[in-house]
């Protein structure tokens, strides 16, 4: 019983945990990416789908991550080579992936409802209920802590997001760490897309349901740090998997409901994030 | 060529606007001709359909005033260099303070009740975004994610008063019941939507272009958004014109719900408002937050909508073009130009 809680809260806390991690090299790296919502619907769209119609699970997952990253390299070529707004890219993203999935949705599977992918296996359940896509997050949380404070990688990125101009002059390239950045950021949102529609073999429009603004919260509430990160998706993980569990057991009202992890996430963001320093402009 | 017709013809290839304008109407063609069967007849339906008859013009004009007041409401947000992400939950709460206040008000004196709807939802809303721009002050908490995660749960919330308390039990739709007779704009250009609320939507604009342009208050907004600390020192006191913006921009987008209920539906209908909320900040960005730019900006965003309403009945392309043209639209709408990004690699080769 305690298990197959701690397995849906952890099936649930994979997909922000991914495109939080993959948001927060691009906010170390100077350009917050906020198209995070349009690049998990784009991986949970390509992974299901490409997943679908080759018959193989791999090759699905690898156009989900591959698709979601050509469009994070889109969006950071607009910003760093023709000096987009990184901030409107990324709504424009949030904007024209919801559309693109539901178009490419009718022209390859033929439909514009809800799409079941039949063709690929389920995912297979180790241990508590977890799948192994979630072992891969949790891999990710560490890695990214050794990659950010332990590698010249890390550092450059870190750098470049502390003062960009400084970085260039002792001979690191913004541009490339940006790029490399937003690469795995792709990779990473891409990966969350998977972890929310293989496990259910299904894919709807606009499934990603707020998960890629939640992971934006944790970016910023993270300080930097891929341990807080994870500490914001396991309370949005944690609350998601109450309310599921209210709904099917009262007969509270399940819209209101539904805000209870948003709500949640929201008022611990407002309480652990510090005032700014009381200066009239900032 | 003319020296005149090359020099119009150099700037309007230079121009960011229009060259984002027609990369996205460009993929869009693509985009047709590639799904389309008859990909002569979607391109003419696509295009031409608003213009196809009167109907189909009134509804376009229609469509627009929501449009104008959320792009205005983006435009005074990015005036003062701040970023109003919940538009779309802005002008859900506007429609459903409106409704009330409708379905409340007896069935005397019905202007009244309109004139206190209109204020109700316009204080409602700047409220709202009032409330991010509080938060970023004394908590430093993000405007930009705060405004969007209090919208997305007012949205729900809503939704749950129309499903349940509100809802009218005789309808197919869920939403609730209409409002009176007296509440209703006028029609203007019947049978299509275009209603009243044109005025108000257009009197908005010409409003905010004067309180921008020739007051004090819309000075100090200005010389926010341009540079703070200037402004600072200047003597302006920056939060307080930052509170402001925010309510003027919350209190817009929710006059964009209001006036679409009131014209438009009725009632409020749920999830009327798909998108209002989102494409009012592009609008916004087309029209380069410039108020009176923000009619003709409007005008496009709804043209597009209403053409792929059309060409969707008329012949086989999805409603989604339209929203990918405007997402296309929307990813290039700050970039600077391809060609004068070419122009400039060239200079710096030479040197």
């Amino acid at each position: 019983m305690i298990g197959s809680v701690i397995g849906d809260i952890v099936i649930m806390t994979t997909p922000i945990l991914l495109a939080g991690l993959g948001g927060l090299y691009t906010q170390l790296g100077g350009k917050l990416n906020i198209g995070l919502e349009g690049l998990i619907l784009l991986g949970a769209f390509f992974s299901g789908v490409c997943g679908h119609l080759t018959g193989n699970l791999f090759l699905g997952i690898l156009a989900g991550v591959g698709v979601s990253a050509l469009f994070s390299l889109i969006m950071i070529l607009l910003s760093d080579l023709l000096k987009a707004n990184i901030f409107v890219v990324g709504l424009a993203n949030n904007l024209f992936c919801a559309g693109f999935c539901l178009w490419m949705g009718e022209l390859l599977m033929g439909s514009r409802g809800t799409l079941y992918f039949t063709q690929i296996p389920a995912l297979a359940r180790y241990g508590l209920g977890f799948h192994w896509i979630d072992f891969i997050g949790f891999a990710v949380a560490g890695f990214s802590w050794v990659i950010l404070f332990r590698t010249r990688f890390g550092i450059h990125l870190r750098s470049v997001g502390i003062d960009s101009r400084t970085a260039q002059s002792v001979g690191i390239s913004p541009w490339i760490v940006r790029i490399k950045a937003y690469g795995i950021c792709g990779i990473l949102c891409g990966l969350a897309g998977a972890a929310l529609s293989l496990p259910i073999q299904s894919f709807v429009g606009g499934m990603s349901g707020g998960r890629g603004w939640i992971a934006l919260v944790g970016v910023v509430l993270s300080r930097g740090n891929p341990v807080g990160v994870w500490g914001i998706s396991l309370i949005f993980g944690a609350s998601s998997y109450l309310s599921a569990a209210l709904q099917a057991s009262t007969d509270f009202s399940p819209k209101l409901l539904l805000t209870l992890p948003f709500a949640l996430t929201l008022i611990v963001g407002l309480l652990i994030s510090r005032a700014p320093a009381q200066e009239d402009a900032q | 060529m003319k020296p005149f017709a090359k020099h119009l013809l150099t700037s309007a290839m230079g121009n960011p606007t229009i060259n984002s304008l027609l990369v996205g109407l460009g993929a869009g063609m693509v985009l047709i001709s590639i799904t389309s069967q008859e990909p002569i007849h979607a391109f003419t339906s696509f295009f031409g359909g608003p213009f196809s008859s009167p109907f189909f013009i009134g509804n376009w004009l229609s469509l627009s005033i929501p449009y104008i007041l959320t792009g205005l409401a983006a435009s005074v947000s990015f005036s003062v260099s701040s970023f109003n992400l919940g538009l779309e939950g802005q002008v859900y709460v506007g429609a459903f303070i409106g409704s009330w206040v409708g379905l409340q008000w007896g069935g005397q004196h019905e202007w009244l009740g309109i004139v206190l709807a209109l204020v109700a939802a316009f204080l409602c809303g700047g409220l709202i975004a009032f409330l991010s721009s509080w938060w970023k002050r004394t908590r430093g908490f993000s405007e930009m994610i705060s405004s969007f995660m209090v919208g997305y749960i007012l949205i729900l919330v809503i939704d749950h008063f129309l499903e349940g308390p509100m809802r009218d039990p005789v309808s197919g739709l869920i939403s609730t019941r209409f409002v009176t007779e007296g509440f209703r704009f006028s029609r203007i250009f019947p049978p299509s939507d275009l209603h009243s609320g044109l005025w108000i939507s257009l009197g908005t604009a010409v409003t905010l272009f004067f309180l921008l342009r020739f007051t004090s208050g819309g000075y100090a907004l200005r010389m926010v958004g341009k540079n703070r600390t200037f402004a600072r020192y200047g003597g302006i006191s920056v939060q307080r014109v930052l509170f402001w913006g925010m309510i003027l921009s919350g209190g817009m987008a929710s006059l964009a719900g209001v006036v679409d209920v009131f014209g438009v539906h009725g009632r409020m209908i749920r999830g009327f408002s798909a998108g209002y909320g989102w494409n009012g900040i592009a609008i916004a960005l087309i029209a380069r937050t410039h108020p009176i730019g923000v009619i003709p900006s409007a005008l496009l965003f709804a043209w597009l909508d209403i053409g792929a309403q059309y060409a969707s009945m008329m012949s086989d392309i999805t409603p989604e073009i339209a929203r990918m043209i405007q997402g296309i639209i929307f990813y290039g709408i700050t970039a600077q130009s391809l060609f004068r990004w070419f122009q400039f690699r060239k200079r710096e080769g030479e040197a």
